[in-house]
C-alpha cells in the first residue's frame, strides 16, 4: 500500500516524475536500510527492475492498485490486533481515570482519585514493590540458570541433548501445575524440609507462610519454570559463536574461564538482552504461579500488582482496577525500552 | 609408548564424560526429576496419605480413585474439549493471519505498513489490559464466550509471529516472488505456494511458543471465560483445587495436574528433537 492510498499527500521521495523512477515498486532510493542484506541483493534487483520493466509500462496509478493486495493481506491481523490489544491499551489508559464501578450505573471522571485512593488504603506501592522484587527474582533465576543449563550443554552431544530435553520439561508444564508441585514440597512437613533435616536434624520451617520466604519462593518457582526456556535461547546464542572466535582465543592461550568472560558472553550480549528484558517483562504479568502458591498470602505479601487487579476486579471496582493496570503498564514501558533499542539495532543487522 | 599415551588420554576422555553424566544427574534429580516423582507419587495415594506430601511410594494405591474423582468432578474432559477447541484455532489463525502478514510488512515501504508493523511488534512487550479489553467483549456481545476468547487470544499473540515471520521474510530476495509473479501467478498462490513453505521453520519456532503460552494460558481464560461449561483446562485445574473445602486435597489436585500436563507431555516426547533444535536453530533471537 502506498502513501496515496491512505489520502495523504506522497512523500517527497514518491514525488519523483514517473519517467524517472526505475519501473520496481521499490525504488532504489527508497529501500529501508533492513531490506538490504547483503551486497548482492541490490545488483539483483537491477535485473528485476529491467525484467519488470520491459512488461509494465511505469504509471503511479498502477502502483498502488499493484500493492494494494499488501493491505488485504495484512486486514486480518490489522483488525485483530487493533481490537483486541490496540483498542484496550490505548482505552485502558482513560479508564485508569474513571469512577466506574458495578454498584452504579454512572460512570464519571475522577482524576487522580483511583490512584489516590489506592495508595491511601495500602495497595499501590506495596504490590508494585512485591511485583517488581518478584520480577527481579524471577529474572535472576531464569537466567542464572538458564545460562548455566547452557554452557553446560553447550557441545550438543547425546548426553547434552538428553540433559536438555529433561531440562525443558518444566516449560511444558502451565505455571499453576509448577506452583501446585511446589507448593506441596514446601509445606512445613513437605520434601524440602525432610532433605534439609538430613543435614539439620530436626529442621522444620514454613516456607510459604512467611512473608520473606514465600515472595522468595514464588520466584523463584516461576524462575524455575522457565528457565528451561531462556536456556535454549542462550544454547543458540552460544551456537551463533563462530568455532573460529573460540579456536583463535584457545591459541592465544585463554583458560575456559577467561574465553567465558571474555570472548563469549559478550558475543552473546544480543540473546541476553532478550532474555533479560522478556523474562523481567513477562515476569510484570505473572497471576498464575501466585495464585497456585499463595493466593497472594500469607497477608498480601505476595500480592503482585495482577493479583491484587484481579481483586478490584473481582470486587466490581472496574476504575481502580484499571488503574493498576496502567501502573503494569507503565513499570513494563520503563523496562521494554531497552529491548526496543535492541529491536533496532536488529533491524539494522538484516 | 605412544599407543599407551593414546588409550591413557583416551581412557581419560571417557571417565571426564562420566564425571560430567553424575554431575548432571545430580542436578537434574531434584530440578526435574524429583518434582515429577513428588507429583505422580502422591497422585496416587489417598486423601490422608497425601496430605503430607512426601516421596514414599504409597502405602496403599488409590490410584482408580483420585482419577476418577478428576474426571467426574473436575470435568476434566469438558476442559480438555475447551482447550483444544479454543487453543488449536487460535494458533492455528495466528500462524494464518500472521505470516500473511509479515509478507506485506516486509515488502511494503509505505509508512502505514511501517507503523502498523512496529505496533503489532510492540503487542509482544506491552501486557495486557484485560479491564477495557472485557469491556470491548461485553460491547461486542462476545463476553464469556469461546469465540470472544478465541479471538482475544489471536489478537494479542499475532505480535510475535509477525515479528519472527517479517524479520525472516525481509532477509529474502523477492525475485522469487516476483519471478512467480510474472510467470502469471496471483498473489495468493505466491503467498501459498512461495511464501508459506520458505516460512515453514519460523512458523515451526513460532508454533512451540505459542502452543506453551496459549495451552496453559490462565490469565486470560481467568478473566474472559468465567463459566463453568468454557473452563480451559488450566482454568479447570484452578478450580477444582480451590473449591477442597477441607484443606487442599494434594492426591486429587496432583492428579488433575497429571491429567492437565499429559497432552502436551506426550506432543513434547514424540516431537522433542525437533521441538528444541526449532527453538535452538529457529530465530527466536537476533
Amino acid at each position: 500500500m502506498s502513501s496515496r492510498t491512505t489520502g495523504r499527500p506522497p512523500a517527497l521521495a514518491e514525488r519523483v516524475p514517473s519517467h524517472k523512477t526505475p519501473a520496481h515498486e521499490t525504488p532504489a532510493h527508497e529501500v529501508p536500510a533492513h531490506e538490504v542484506p547483503s551486497l548482492t541483493v541490490p545488483e539483483q534487483r537491477t535485473t528485476e527492475i529491467q525484467l519488470h520493466g520491459r512488461r509494465t509500462p511505469q504509471r503511479r496509478p498502477g502502483k498502488s492498485r499493484r500493492n494494494l493486495y499488501r493491505l488485504w493481506f495484512a486486514i486480518p491481523s490489522i483488525i485483530l490486533v487493533g481490537v483486541f490489544f490496540g483498542a484496550p491499551f490505548v482505552a485502558n489508559i482513560a479508564f485508569a481515570f474513571l469512577q466506574w464501578t458495578s454498584y452504579s450505573t454512572t460512570i464519571t471522571w475522577a482524576g487522580l482519585s483511583n490512584f489516590v485512593d489506592a495508595y491511601r488504603l495500602g495497595f499501590l506501592v506495596h504490590p508494585i514493590i512485591i511485583t517488581v522484587l518478584f520480577a527481579i527474582m524471577s529474572m535472576l533465576m531464569q537466567n542464572i540458570a538458564g545460562l548455566g543449563f547452557a554452557k553446560a550443554l553447550q557441545t550438543g552431544g547425546r548426553t547434552d541433548r538428553f540433559f536438555r530435553s529433561l531440562f525443558f520439561v518444566p516449560v511444558l508444564f502451565s505455571p499453576l501445575a509448577a506452583g501446585y508441585i511446589w507448593a506441596a514440597a514446601l509445606q512445613p512437613h513437605g520434601a524440602v524440609n525432610t532433605f534439609v533435616s538430613a543435614v539439620i536434624p530436626g529442621f522444620s520451617f514454613d516456607w510459604l507462610g512467611n512473608p520473606a520466604t514465600a515472595l522468595i519462593a514464588v520466584a523463584l518457582v516461576d524462575g524455575w519454570k522457565w528457565s528451561g526456556l531462556a536456556t535454549m535461547v542462550y544454547v543458540a546464542g552460544l551456537n551463533r559463536i563462530p568455532s573460529t572466535v573460540i579456536q583463535a582465543a584457545k591459541l592465544d592461550g585463554a583458560g575456559a574461564w577467561q574465553r567465558f568472560w571474555q570472548v563469549e558472553l559478550p558475543l552473546l550480549i544480543p540473546s541476553l538482552t532478550f532474555n533479560l528484558v522478556v523474562t523481567l517483562v513477562g515476569s510484570f504479568s505473572a497471576i498464575d504461579v501466585v495464585f497456585a502458591m499463595t493466593n497472594g498470602g500469607p497477608g498480601n505479601a505476595t500480592t503482585v500488582l495482577n493479583a491484587q487487579l484481579y481483586l478490584q476486579y473481582s470486587g466490581g471496582l472496574f476504575g481502580s482496577a484499571s488503574a493498576l493496570g496502567l501502573v503494569i503498564t507503565i513499570l513494563v514501558v520503563i523496562t521494554a525500552v531497552p529491548l526496543i533499542g535492541w529491536l533496532r539495532r536488529r533491524e539494522v543487522e538484516m | 609408548v605412544s599407543t599407551a599415551t593414546a588409550t591413557h588420554r583416551r581412557e581419560r576422555i571417557r571417565v571426564a564424560g562420566v564425571v560430567r553424566y553424575v554431575i548432571l544427574s545430580v542436578v537434574a534429580l531434584p530440578w526435574v526429576v524429583l518434582p515429577l516423582w513428588l507429583l505422580l507419587v502422591n497422585s496416587f495415594k489417598t486423601q490422608g496419605a497425601a496430605s503430607v506430601p512426601s516421596l514414599a511410594w504409597p502405602a496403599h494405591l488409590n490410584i482408580l480413585q483420585n482419577y476418577a474423582a478428576v474426571i467426574n468432578q473436575g470435568a476434566f474432559f469438558t476442559g480438555l474439549a475447551n482447550s483444544a477447541l479454543m487453543a488449536i484455532p487460535a494458533i492455528f489463525f495466528v500462524l494464518f493471519f500472521g505470516s500473511m502478514a509479515a509478507w506485506s510488512y516486509a515488502r511494503s515501504t509505505s509508512r502505514t505498513m511501517k507503523f502498523a508493523y512496529y505496533a503489532t511488534s510492540l503487542s509482544m512487550i506491552l501486557p495486557a489490559a484485560i479491564i477495557p479489553t472485557v469491556y470491548i467483549l461485553i460491547n461486542l456481545e462476545l463476553n464469556g464466550t469461546r469465540i470472544g476468547y478465541v479471538l482475544t487470544i489471536i489478537g494479542t499473540r499475532l505480535g510475535v509471529v509477525i515479528f519472527l515471520s517479517t524479520g525472516f521474510i525481509a532477509t529474502l530476495p523477492a525475485s522469487l516472488e516476483e519471478a512467480a509473479l510474472i510467470d502469471g501467478a496471483s498473489k495468493w498462490q505466491v503467498y501459498w505456494h512461495v511464501i508459506l513453505p520458505m516460512l515453514r521453520p519460523v512458523l515451526f519456532t513460532a508454533a512451540i511458543l505459542l502452543v506453551i503460552s496459549v495451552w496453559n494460558d490462565f490469565f486470560y481464560a481467568l478473566f474472559l471465560l468465567p463459566g463453568q461449561s468454557q473452563a480451559t483446562l488450566p482454568l479447570n485445574l484452578y478450580r477444582f483445587a480451590t473449591t477442597s473445602t477441607t484443606g487442599v486435597a494434594w492426591n486429587l489436585v496432583f492428579a488433575d495436574v497429571v491429567l492437565t500436563g499429559l497432552p502436551l507431555l506426550i506432543v513434547y516426547l514424540v516431537l522433542q528433537k525437533r521441538v528444541l533444535g526449532g527453538l535452538t536453530e529457529g530465530s527466536v533471537t537476533g
